[in-house]
């Protein structure tokens, strides 16, 4: 049997697709102390990697990792040249426009220029263009709902899972832009070298992902 | 951003491009001078065009959706050029302009794609190739097959795979889906990213056994592939063709190297019969694509068809057999030893030796030391001994030592 190697994003991610891996049969729990980003368990034939979800579609594309596991939100952003397989339906959230609450019903009726601060440059001016606004799109790694308060942008450009941090920042969602679950994806060589290990380890995917998601609902 | 050290701009290049040392270039080129060698033993012969071109050209060639950014540059005249993406293009459009009815060519160039260098893709790259135009048909398609895998070969590589698909089986089953036009487009697109999530939620309202086929797609191979193909009854020519390949492969003797692979996707619109890319197991790109393209000459106004496949010389450059590169011999003379010393260097070099002059001052290195009219061997271990200056001596004693 192949060894597979898995790749999956620290941060938010991390814990629901370490649980579907156990549950699907390719990794066992580790010890919360363990602070190693690889992983081997070689009765399983398998190791993990615990790559940022900036990072994780690079290990995927050149092969360091075999398949991994990503929101969709990082495959709408990045170039990137591997298979998107499988919706695993976990980790659901929505790419949305927000501004503060006072410019929120200004911004669709002017055509000024818009300041939009945002994780996801690329999917910003993706969609502005689309919508035929002029936007000066803020490029920012972190902590994105701060920029529209100290006058950095006009709005943002974010993801949300609850709305709670856009209500705490005193920001209305005014339009969506995407919605995103993790998926799983390969390598392209892999998906060939290692046919049949993958499209076992897809199939426990699938089906551990489907009774996880049955548990919660 | 890959950039090249901290130091002042005058001392960094631009993000995606490299410097090659000389070690880099030695090897570089041995690779390139095998396959342009097979190359010529195949009667592919090696042509050049420019490496910028109209944009326009490049346009009609892979389509305005092409999926590789463009170095975009605009002309005195104003006209916009382009650096090359890929070298289909440019050979289609020599070969139309100067109207070759049937040619094999050949090329090793420098390729440019303005892409996202932080996933440590190079936007400058070397490709090797071959096209050969004017001639359809299985026999035609084997022959650049079999160079393809001779071409990995002779580059060194063992153990790879070579998938074999039909571009035309793709897009027929996408229009079976019976989606209007706009979908298909998003469907081409999606399958170009493949990106099967979204294509299945497209393809939510298909023929259940066409949806099924597109999203079993990237496992579509082996030796049955074909056999499943055929029970959708879906563009049983292109299955037909992909058939009539495999067995004109047949007398070539690389079944072991060779499987048919109907889920290969070539992002490149041009392309309209068989598709095939090769990989080796480690490296996670495609080292390797090609295929059959009737339609493009005949977008630069000369209907031929053709085939081709191109070879990326910098992702097989890490993973062939490396080239112990042999430095060159020293001819180190004394001020007196001159004259002889240069006479002497350029009847080695005559020879096939590599060999350099240097001064005699302070060097203990194994060489040919001139002094006056005296020649002497200093070997690998130091010992020196006097050979009479007679050239057809010297030679025969300059090989020993280089090859030593």
């Amino acid at each position: 049997m192949d060894e597979l190697t898995v790749a999956l994003p620290s941060g938010r991610l991390l814990a629901e697709s370490f649980a579907a891996l156990q549950a699907a049969g390719l990794a066992r729990p580790v010890p919360p102390q363990n602070r190693s980003l690889l992983l081997a368990w070689p009765d399983l034939r398998t190791r993990v990697l615990i790559a940022k979800p900036v990072d994780l579609l690079t290990y995927v594309e050149r092969g360091a990792a075999d398949c991994g596991i990503i929101g969709k939100d990082v495959l709408l952003e990045q170039d990137h040249e591997v298979y998107e397989l499988l919706d695993l339906g976990f980790g659901r959230c929505r790419g949305v426009v927000a501004f503060p609450m006072d410019r929120a019903a200004a911004w669709s009726a002017s055509a000024r220029l818009v300041r939009i601060a945002t994780k996801y440059p690329r999917i910003a001016e993706r969609f502005f263009w689309e919508r035929g606004r002029a936007v000066d799109v803020i490029r920012l790694s972190g902590a994105v709902e701060l920029a529209p308060r100290v006058g950095l942008s006009d709005g943002i450009l974010d993801v949300v899972m609850t709305g709670r941090t856009l209500r705490a920042n005193g920001l209305v969602e005014v339009d969506e832009v995407f919605t995103s679950t993790a998926r799983l994806v390969v390598n392209r060589v892999a998906l060939r070298a290692k046919a049949q290990r993958i499209q076992e380890a897809m199939e426990q995917l699938r089906r551990a992902t489907q009774l996880l998601l049955g548990e919660r609902s | 951003m890959r950039q090249r050290g901290t130091g002042p701009p005058w001392q960094r290049i631009p993000a995606g491009t490299r410097d090659w040392s000389p070690e880099d270039v030695q090897a570089l080129r041995a690779l390139e001078r095998r396959l342009v060698d097979l190359f010529r033993r195949w009667g592919y012969q090696e042509v050049r065009t420019p490496i910028l071109e109209f944009l326009s050209t490049i346009e009609r060639g892979v389509g305005i959706e092409g999926p590789h950014g463009l170095f975009v540059l605009v002309d005195r005249t104003g006209d916009l050029l382009a650096l090359r993406p890929e070298m289909t293009v440019p050979i289609a459009r020599f070969v139309a302009t100067v109207g070759f009815g049937r040619a094999r060519f050949a090329y090793v160039a420098q390729v440019f794609r303005s892409r996202d260098t932080a996933r440590g893709e190079m936007r400058e790259f070397v490709q090797a190739g071959a096209e050969r135009i004017g001639d359809a048909g299985p026999e035609a398609d084997a022959e650049v097959v079999a160079l393809a895998a001779w071409a990995l070969r002779e580059a060194g590589l063992s153990g790879f795979r070579l998938g074999i698909g039909h571009a035309g089986f793709l897009r027929s089953l996408l229009e079976a889906a019976g989606l209007d036009e706009e979908e298909q487009h998003a469907a081409q697109r999606l399958l170009y990213r493949r990106d099967f999530v979204t294509l299945a939620e497209l393809l939510a309202e298909a023929p259940r056994e066409v949806r099924d086929a597109i999203l079993q797609l990237p496992g579509w191979r082996g030796p049955d592939a074909l056999e499943r193909a055929a029970q959708l009854g879906v563009a049983p020519w292109a299955l037909a063709e992909v058939t009539a390949l495999m067995r004109a492969l047949a007398p070539y003797g690389i079944q072991a190297d060779v499987e048919v692979d109907m889920g290969i996707i070539r992002d490149f619109e041009y392309y309209t019969g068989v598709v095939f890319e090769a990989y080796a197991q480690g490296v996670g790109h495609p080292l390797l694509g090609g295929g059959r393209y009737d339609g493009l000459l005949g977008r630069f106004g000369v209907d031929r068809p053709a085939i081709g496949f191109a070879l990326e010389l910098d992702r097989l450059l890490p993973i062939v057999r490396p080239q112990t590169a042999t430095p060159a011999l020293t001819v180190r003379y004394a001020p007196s030893g001159y004259d002889l010393a240069v006479r002497i260097v350029l009847r080695v070099r005559d020879a096939g030796v590599p060999a350099v002059l240097e001064s005699a001052v302070g060097a203990a290195d194994p060489c040919i030391m001139v002094e006056d009219e005296r020649v002497r061997i200093r070997d690998r271990s130091g010992r020196e001994r006097e050979v009479a200056p007679v050239p057809e001596l010297i030679v025969q004693e300059a090989k020993r030592l280089w090859t030593s």
